[in-house]
């Protein structure tokens, strides 16, 4: 994989909760816009390593990290490096919609405000520009003034998303992105998903393996906080060298 | 099984009606505090109404001068309104800036280490005596007043919104901590996870989140500071004027509690003056009402549930007008701010703000970043100073007095030899009295709402009735038990009068806590028992009222504390300054310490040394028993875990 273009390389990554080993030795690198997908059983550590790419885990306590995570070559957990920068370039949305409580509007113009642009025009063509990215855009463009909860859970969703793409993010992290939604507003997403693949770099984790055998390009196998085997997706579907990868995926675990 | 179907034969009947007398008995407790209210509204007005036989209500109200014991007496009220308003204000200009960003630090920025310190101190900073307070101010803030701005002298409107803004911090605070810490974990993520800074996910969603919850914070910490006596009395100078001009902080003011606590003691009763005295308390009472019922509705509005979708969905909401309304509302405010400052502080201040502006646009977000963090810690460090030199000083200037003969004589020459022993004894026996009194009726209230209602219109009144209670000001509670219970029922300046006022004041502190800790044990508990064929009351006393008992004695504890430490409710029921005697009979009177350091403090001269031994026995006494009730939440918070 390394050999690839990688955006995103992880050498020799370990990560602890106070005393649980929750990342062991994890080598990877993540294919500049392609998308990647993470699967595993509950609890094995996709969302930790996720979160490890954007740093959001500095966020809990008692946590220890080491080892490396390289975006564009350089080491995120570098001590000089600045982890809203980090954040900024590399977005990420999360298993429950969190919009804020405030308008469509303001929620999707709040990255690019926090990022300081102020003109009006400006920040009503980003607006416009990450709905319709986020193929939200005709639902929502005559009530843009209304409160983001007034939309549904696939809807909340899809806006989280365009609220990260107003950012400009290079990478997009996705940590199980339709678990809450129903099978129409998953199949808008994954649409979503094949759509931003020719601008973004995206990743994410899924229960799903239909999902992730349709909408990735490569996939990891995570197991008890290991990645245990990494390929291109048809490759871990069809050929799985590791027979834990064929049991999980052909439903025969545990 | 023919009980079933017989629930008329012996045994179960008999069940039936027991639990249906048990619970009788608590609803009766529940609806004392309802019923409480009501007489305490009632027993005002019916001494407030004579009044308007002389004077006519708009000439009360508005009248520009009280002097009822003057040749020719004027009972107009417009100057004491003016003055409560004017000294709120100004504890709310110290106290709001200063409560919010230590609320925030403490919620966003304080390591678990620095909580773990702040927080109780804080808590203590809430249980100091208002008396205490008052002694503070009096003999340190006013003279730092009066070297600072070289008057001749410093009880001035200053010096009680200083003091009034330090007693409103702990309210402000922790209510605010409590919105902020309310708020759900997915913002704070969302946000950063977009690239906003901390700052920036504070300043822009956390805050704004929290706002209703740090509004009703502001708004309790304004009820509090209309509220409060003693400290008021001590600092202010109380004299019945309009600052000249309005803006001349260093004027003395007078304020409606302020002059209850003055001349209730000597007012001949039956005069108009006396009735006079209860148009003020209703005045006052109304006003405490109106900002209490704000704060329960906001409260209530964000306890519906504010961010869930459920609630977003319905509530019809036009952001575009919101926005509008935002602005006209800001113009306003700063239309009137402009207009009460004199011009060279409003310049000052619009320089100021464009000021900030052009920095905030100037400055980098990481430096933005710096300079608000360093102003929040800032605002938190002062209030720690705050309570720093409070406690100190009243600890080093106090010690030297502690001797065996101060703990245990009677005062002489009028409190400036010999000591406080029948003080303490008098303040040991007031709270006993009122706790045996509130805690059997404030359980009940508790176990009733609790356990046995879900609401309904009845409960509504009765939760509306307690929560007033509880914003009542003390002095209220004072004047009622002087009308009712020392005139009416003809108890005499005694210690039942005392226990009692005292036990009406604690009751609302003691339901509430006691609701909580009934509230945390979860319904599978009761359902477990239930299903076992318990009965309701069965279930209540042998599974639901034991794990609760830990919460239930920490509201207790802070009770008694608090009971201990005031001042306003026993000044006309219960306390007299000098009796070389302990008393023998609920019908004497007693001595008590907040009365006494209120009397050494504000009329013997020449008794420094036994007026810091006072203060500081007062200061242990309620200091060290609200340190056990903080303990000792901490402690079982962290032994049950459900
Ligand atoms: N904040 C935390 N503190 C302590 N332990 C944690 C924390 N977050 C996760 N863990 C532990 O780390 C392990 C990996 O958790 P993680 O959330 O990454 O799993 P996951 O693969 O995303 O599972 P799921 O599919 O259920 O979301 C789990 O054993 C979990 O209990
Ligand atoms: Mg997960």
């Amino acid at each position: 994989m390394k050999e690839h273009d990688a955006i995103i390389t992880v050498n020799h990554l370990n990560l602890h909760y106070g005393e649980h080993h929750a990342l062991k030795e994890i080598e990877v690198g993540f294919a500049r816009h392609k998308v990647t997908a993470l699967i595993g059983p509950s609890g094995c550590g996709k969302s930790t390593l996720l979160r490890c790419l954007n740093r959001m885990n500095d966020l809990v306590e008692n946590v220890r990290i080491e080892g490396e995570v390289r975006f564009e070559g350089t080491d995120i957990y570098a001590p000089e490096v600045d982890v809203v920068e980090i954040r900024k370039q590399i977005g990420m949305v999360f298993q429950r919609p969190n919009p804020f409580p405030k308008s469509i509007y303001e929620n999707v113009a709040y990255g690019p405000r926090v990022h300081g642009v102020r003109d009006r025009s400006t920040l009503d063509a980003v607006v416009e520009k990450s709905l319709r990215d986020a193929a939200l855009w005709d639902e929502v463009k005559d009530r843009l003034d209304a409160p983001a909860f007034s939309l549904s859970g696939g809807q909340q969703q899809r806006l989280c998303i365009a609220r990260t793409l107003a950012v400009e993010p290079e990478v997009v992290l996705m940590d199980e992105p339709c678990s809450a939604l129903d099978p129409i507003a998953t199949a808008k997403i994954e649409a979503l998903i094949e759509e931003l693949k020719t601008r973004y770099t995206v990743i994410i984790v899924t229960h799903n393996m239909q999902q992730a055998a349709r909408a990735s390009d490569y996939t990891g196998f995570m197991y008890l906080g290991e990645l245990v085997e990494f390929g291109d997706t048809p490759q871990v579907f069809e050929a799985p060298r590791e027979e834990l990868t064929e049991r999980y995926i052909t439903g025969r675990f545990g | 099984m023919p009980e079933i179907t017989h629930p008329g034969t012996g045994s179960t009947r008999l069940r039936a009606l027991k639990e249906q007398g048990v619970r009788s008995v608590w609803f009766l407790a529940a609806s004392f505090a309802t019923l409480t209210v009501f007489f305490i509204l009632l027993f005002l007005l019916q001494d407030a109404l004579p009044l308007f036989a002389t004077v006519s209500p708009l000439e009360f109200l508005t009248g520009d001068t009280w002097n009822p014991t003057g040749a020719v007496p004027s009972y107009g009220i417009w100057p004491l309104i003016v003055g409560t308003l004017l000294v709120t204000l100004g504890a709310m200009v110290i106290a709001v800036p200063l409560g919010i960003g230590s609320a925030v630090c403490l919620a966003e920025l304080a390591p678990p280490r620095v909580k773990a310190v702040a927080k109780p101190a804080i808590e203590l900073l809430a249980g100091i005596p208002s008396v205490v307070y008052g002694f503070f101010g009096l003999i340190i803030l006013t003279d730092w007043l009066r070297v600072a701005f070289d008057v001749p002298s410093g009880e001035s409107w200053l010096a009680g919104s200083i003091l009034l803004g330090v007693m409103a911090l702990p309210t402000i605070i922790s209510v605010s901590e409590d919105a902020l810490n309310s708020v759900p974990a997915s913002y704070r993520e969302g946000s950063l996870a977009l690239g906003a800074t901390r700052w920036q996910t504070i300043s822009r969603v956390l805050v704004p989140s929290a706002l209703s919850g740090i509004t009703a914070a502001v708004i309790l910490g304004m009820g509090r500071a209309i509220g409060e006596t003693m400290a008021v009395i001590m600092v202010t100078g109380n004299a019945a004027i309009i600052p000249d001009p309005i803006t001349n902080l260093l004027s003395p003011i007078r304020t409606l509690t302020g002059t209850l606590g003055i001349e209730m003691g000597e007012v001949a009763v039956g005069s108009t003056h006396y009735h006079a005295l209860f148009g003020v308390a209703v005045v006052l009472l109304l006003i405490t009402l109106t900002v209490n019922l704000a704060a329960l509705w906001i409260m209530k509005r964000i306890r519906a549930g504010y961010g869930t979708e459920e609630q977003g969905r319905h509530r019809l909401r036009v952001p575009g007008l919101q926005r509008k309304a935002r602005l006209i509302v800001g113009i306003v405010l700063a239309l009137l701010v402009l207009l009460i400052l004199p011009l060279p502080a409003a310049a000052a201040l619009l320089v100021l703000g464009a000021g900030a502006v052009l920095v905030h646009r100037r400055l980098s977000r990481a430096n933005v970043q710096h300079l608000a963090f360093a102003l929040l810690w800032a605002s938190l460090g002062v209030v720690l100073a705050v309570l720093a030199v409070i406690l100190g000083y009243i600890v080093v200037n106090g010690l030297p007095a502690i001797t065996w003969e101060f703990l245990t004589q009677p005062p002489r020459d009028l409190g400036r030899a010999g000591g406080i022993f029948p003080a303490i004894v008098g303040t040991l026996y007031l709270v006993g009295g009122a706790i045996l009194f509130a805690l059997p009726i404030g359980i009940g209230a508790a176990v009733y709402l609790s356990e046995y209602t879900r609401g309904g219109r009845v409960t509504t009144a009765i939760r509306a009735g307690i929560d007033l209670l509880n914003g009542t000001p003390s002095i209220v509670f004072g004047l009622f038990g002087f009308t009712f219970l020392v005139i009416f029922l003809n108890f005499g300046v005694s210690l039942i009068a005392g226990m009692i006022t005292l036990g009406l004041m604690i009751l609302p502190t003691i339901i509430r806590t006691t609701e909580e800790a009934l509230k945390s044990v979860p319904a599978s508990v009761r359902e477990g028992s239930l299903a076992l064929g318990a009965t309701r009351w069965q279930t209540i006393r042998r599974v639901v009222l034991p794990p609760a008992v830990p919460g239930i004695l920490t509201g207790t504890i802070l009770s008694i504390g608090r009971a201990a430490g005031e001042t306003a409710p026993i000044l006309f029921t219960a306390a007299v300054f000098s009796t070389r005697f302990l008393p023998n009979s609920l019908d004497d009177p007693v001595m008590a310490l907040p009365y006494h350091l209120f009397i050494l403090a504000t009329t013997v001269p020449g008794a420094e040394t036994q007026q810091y031994g006072t203060a500081l026995v007062l200061l242990v006494l309620v200091v060290g028993i609200y340190a056990v009730a903080i303990a000792l939440r901490h402690h079982s918070q962290k032994k049950i875990h459900w």
